[in-house]
């Protein structure tokens, strides 16, 4: 024949339905078009074999598959095929109504000798007490005589006479050898195949995990908790239920505009732990705000983790393996959907953090931990901070590392959680005072304070373990870029500057970067403060600052200044102050000019290059002349044109610098008005 | 540092406080772990009891059934942690006996294609002992009972009991158990008795129809001395014939030591390690670490061996007898609660929230 389109096409498809099965649409499309022997028998058969449903075959693409089969062109061994393929599929036909409303027509076949095994299971599936008729009683009957005893006859028959004995009164062996034979399809493998595959890449799909718990893989472990249980529907056996309210099992919801469609009437699973799996069953949760519900999921998910990671009872405890990694990530990944963690999780991770050696599972553990609500300012000592710091002090560089991470990402949250809620105006909170989220702002202030407090404690003793590793240091400076702006993008009144421990190793790191990021630090420190100083003078009583806090700044900022620009370091009146003959004995020339911008030894090797680009031919190196003049001005635009904005930012903001004008000039110092 | 005014803008409104609502039980959480060397102040803290009263005889055939009485003694019984069922019906015990049994049924016929005409039928039945709780807030207890017959038994054949099961609640924690909201039911210790794999087809069950879970109980060594202890009180009132306690030491190859004590004896030395100055009716947990230190003592003279380094095993008297990996056995009813009360305890203390 050699028509090619039609043999790419059908290729295309082809592969797509063996690999990972074909939409519903596409199922629809493919069976009509193959039943209606557009294109000959050939491509038929073809067709039928690679009709692999990735999620559930539209009874209506049956129904019209069945229409088809009328019209009588069909080869017999083709519909053949076409019947293994209805009762290999038959579970994921979406809805049987409109197939029984076709039953006489399916019936019909029966006659048919070849058919008749098949179509007597089809109609085994599909019959309903008002399908039974006399007449069909009677021609099955008929059938019975020509064909003999055949199994297929008899179960149906015996079906039969379950929902009508009086119409079956002929006698049947009450126990029938063996049901309908398990034929073997091609169709089977290939589709276990892909909804395994399907399940392996669901997390961040909407569509419900088929296939949860998939009996073969599983090892066999004696005590299994990681397993998610099967979603089923609750039985129902409440009088409540029956009351005409139509109920809508989550495990039948595909799609998003479905869940919508039926959020009135959605019923919760027996196992709320199946919930887990779906993102669409979380959103519903989300949705009811049922506290039984949450409860039951809590129940679940800490018994899972206690039984897995605290008493591990038998096997000699959990290993790193697949399963707990994978059910972690998956816990990990339900909470950031639900914006929020599971309080299970949270007390399980208290009592494990005692026992936790650092390392196993690290990512996932303090993932976990990420998620904590805002801990009371009372216990947060002793539930968090008492555990995290022996694991701190006694773990690798890449530990406190990822600790810092987690704290930071922690603060993020509460953070967030304080914008979005306090966006209300609203009463006192504090009424319902045992709920951790109905706390008073006070009480979330001294959490967050003392959450600040205690990373800058971690941070001071972790970079002087480290010899201020530039890593941690980022890790470091993250964090401080949350804090910072916690008053402007959070609305936090609440401002804290970073202890000496920090802010020095940073001014004084021999990498630019971290230099560059203090120094946008101190610029975001500065316009919270004056916005703040803004609000506290607009609206008289809002809150207040503490003097402190101001006079901390201006101390960092001074130094800053006069450190990186006007070489007047460790002079008196200067945080840093060196007595002058200690000084003389370093030998060290122009001591006080030693971390400006030319000379400090993170920008040296700047100095160093623009020096050789201005005179290439100079043989003597001569730094200070990059001071001089126009020259200064092209250094600085020389550095802010490697990228280091913070810097720039802060040159622009707190000093009396105008390009161009060629003044080199006094710091400024304080930008920020002292207050007190 | 900042000071905080009360005009500042401060999360609320119906809908936020009623999602926040979802985290109410959250509080409870973490303090529980007192086993891990841990209280917190900020919430009810189950807590691992330092003083227990006294057991009193308590003719409990009076309250309860003496034929459900006898169904609970004289059985060994494994022991597990349920978490609270939910939706759980005291008047719909017939129908969840139905259930089961047909649960059992299917999957007992599960992988059998053909049958093999020795098709097992299980009867279940599930019933209320009343009068066993302790407090109002204690559930009642339940007893499921699994029988079996053939299909084709002869009408006169009797059923074969091959499995039962009790969960219990005695005296659990008032501020626990009233926490709860009231679509749970606290059964929290479930006793079993009978095969391995009907216990594990029982949990199943009810795991899909109450939404709980269930993991084993191992009695402590410190339990185990207390109910040494309790056992021995009891003795003035109800002949304990001997105290058996078996201890594992920790020797290449481990070593087990069994030490059968006279009832007489060792009452004696128990009465000894009364403190005067506690209230008659309860007991210390310094009384009881002196009872078992004075026993030790004793063993130590003997025999050189400081049996304190090894850990308690087995503890049985006339009474009953309780096993390290969460077996026990109540030979008579007169004390029960007193046992069935510090099971439930171990119970509640392995509760994930």
């Amino acid at each position: 024949m050699g028509n090619d389109v039609l043999e790419r096409n059908l290729v295309l498809v082809e592969r797509m339905g063996l690999t990972r099965g074909l939409p519903p649409e596409v199922i629809s499309t493919m069976l009509d078009y193959a039943m209606s022997l557009r294109m000959g028998g050939a491509p038929c058969v073809r067709v039928l074999k690679f009709l692999i449903p990735a999620t559930v075959v539209p009874q209506e693409a049956i129904v019209r598959a069945v229409a088809w089969l009328c019209v009588g062109k069909i080869a017999i061994s083709t519909q053949v095929l076409f019947l293994k393929w209805v009762l290999t599929f038959f579970d994921m036909i979406d809805s049987k109504d409109h197939l029984r409303s076709i039953y006489g027509f399916i019936f019909n076949f029966v006659t048919e000798e070849h058919l008749c095994p098949y179509i007597c299971h089809l109609l085994y599936l599909l019959t309903r007490k008002e399908c039974v008729r006399p007449f069909r009683v009677r021609k099955l009957l008929d059938l019975q005589a020509k064909l003999g005893r055949q199994p297929f006859l008899l179960h149906l028959l015996s079906l039969y006479k379950v929902f009508c004995p009086e119409l079956v009164t002929t006698a049947l062996p009450s126990k029938l050898r063996g049901g309908f034979k398990n034929h073997v399809t091609p169709w089977k493998g290939v589709l276990n195949a892909i909804q395994k595959r399907n399940t392996g890449q669901v997390t961040s799909d909407i569509r419900l995990t088929i296939g949860v718990k998939d009996g073969s893989n599983s090892r066999k472990r004696k005590c299994n908790h990681l397993q998610l249980p099967s979603l089923n529907s609750a039985v129902q056996r409440n009088l409540s239920s029956t009351n005409s309210r139509k109920v809508f099992p989550l495990e039948q919801l595909h799609s998003f505009p479905e869940l919508l469609d039926n959020l009135h009437r959605i019923e919760l699973p027996s196992q709320m732990g199946s919930l887990l799996g779906s993102s669409l069953a979380l959103c519903y949760l989300d949705y009811v705000q049922d506290d039984s519900a949450f409860l039951r999921l809590n129940f679940w998910l800490g018994h899972a983790l206690h039984e897995e990671f605290l008493f591990c009872s038998r096997e000699g405890g959990s290993g790193c393996s697949s399963e707990t990694l994978h059910f972690l990530n998956r816990l990990i990944s339900t909470q950031n959907f639900l914006q929020e963690g599971f309080f299970s999780t949270e007390s399980f991770l208290y009592k494990f953090l005692n026992v936790w050696d650092g390392s196993l599972l690290r990512p996932q553990i303090l993932g976990l931990l990420s998620h904590i609500p805002v801990v009371p300012s009372s216990c947060i000592h002793q539930l968090l901070f008492e555990p995290l710091m022996q694991l701190f002090f006694s773990s690798t560089l890449f530990f406190k590392c990822s600790v810092i991470e987690c704290l930071n990402d922690m603060l993020l949250k509460w953070l967030t959680w304080h914008s979005v809620y306090s966006v209300e105006d609203g009463l006192d909170i504090s009424l319902n005072s045992h709920t951790p989220m109905n706390m008073t702002l006070s009480g979330f202030m001294d959490s967050v304070m003392e959450l600040v407090l205690f990373v800058g404690r971690l941070a001071t003793v972790g970079l002087q373990l480290e010899g201020c590793s530039s890593l941690l240091l980022s890790f470091v400076l993250d964090f401080y870029e949350t804090v910072c702006d916690m008053f402007l993008k959070f609305e936090l009144p609440l401002v804290v500057m970073p202890p000496v421990g920090v802010f020095y190793p940073a001014l004084f790191a021999t990498d630019p970067v971290s230099v560059d990021r203090l120094c946008f630090i101190m610029c975001r420190y500065k316009q919270n403060l004056t916005a703040a100083k803004f609000q506290q003078q607009e609206a008289k009583h809002v809150f207040h600052i503490s003097s402190q806090t101001y006079r901390e700044f201006n101390r960092y900022q001074l130094l800053m200044v006069s450190t990186l620009w006007n070489s007047r370091l460790f002079q008196p009146g200067m945080a840093v102050e060196v007595d002058h003959n200690l000084l003389a004995l370093s030998k060290v020339p122009e001591p006080s000019a030693s971390f400006t911008l030319i000379r400090h030894p993170a920008f040296v090797g700047y100095a160093l290059d623009f020096h050789l680009k201005c005179w290439p031919e100079r043989k003597d190196m001569d730094l200070k002349s990059v001071k001089a003049g126009k020259h200064w001005e092209w250094y600085l635009e020389f550095l802010f044109s490697h990228g280091y904005l913070g810097l720039q930012q802060f040159v622009q903001s707190n000093i009396n610098w105008h390009p161009g004008s060629g003044t080199k000039s006094q710091g400024q110092g304080d930008g920020q008005p002292t207050n007190g | 540092m900042a000071e905080r005014s009360s005009t500042m803008k401060t999360p609320l409104n119906k809908a936020l406080a009623q999602r926040r609502s979802k985290r109410r039980y959250s509080r409870r959480s973490c303090g529980e772990g007192t086993y891990l060397g841990y209280t917190s102040g900020r919430q009810t803290v189950l807590k691992i009891p330092t003083s227990r009263k006294k057991p009193k005889s308590r003719d409990i055939t009076n309250q309860v059934d003496p034929d459900q009485v006898a169904l609970l003694v004289k059985k060994e019984w494994h022991l597990s942690y349920v978490t609270p069922l939910y939706q759980f019906r005291y008047t719909m015990l017939k129908t969840y006996s139905k259930e089961l049994s047909a649960f059992l049924v299917s999957e007992k016929q599960q992988g059998q294609t053909i049958e093999t005409g020795q098709e097992l039928c299980f009867k279940v039945n599930i019933s209320v002992v009343l009068g066993l709780a302790e407090t109002n807030q204690d559930a009642e207890t339940i007893y499921i009972q699994i029988l079996s017959k053939q299909v084709f038994a002869a009408k006169d054949e009797a059923q074969k009991v091959v499995w039962s099961g009790l969960l219990t609640c005695i005296n659990g924690d008032v501020d626990y158990l009233r926490s709860l909201p009231p679509e749970f039911v606290s059964l929290p210790l479930l006793c079993t008795s009978g095969p391995e794999s009907l216990s594990a087809l029982v949990k199943s069950w009810l795991k899909k129809t109450f939404d709980c879970c269930f993991g084993p109980i191992c009695i402590t060594s410190t339990n185990l001395q207390w109910l040494a202890a309790l056992w021995t009180g009891c003795h003035p009132t109800k002949n304990i014939q001997y105290l058996k306690l078996a201890w594992t030491i920790p020797t290449q190859p481990p070593m087990d030591v069994t030490y059968k004590v006279n009832p007489q004896d060792v009452w004696k030395l128990w009465d000894s390690a009364r403190l005067d100055d506690g209230a008659e009716d309860s007991i210390n947990i310094e009384e009881v670490n002196s009872f078992i230190r004075g026993l030790q003592t004793h063993f130590f003279r003997h025999f050189r061996l400081d049996l304190s380094a090894g850990s308690l095993m087995r503890v049985s008297t006339a009474l009953g007898s309780a096993h390290h990996s969460g077996k026990i056995k109540i030979t008579s009813p007169d004390y029960m609660t007193t046992v069935l009360q510090l099971l439930t305890e171990c119970a509640l203390l392995k509760m994930p929230i």
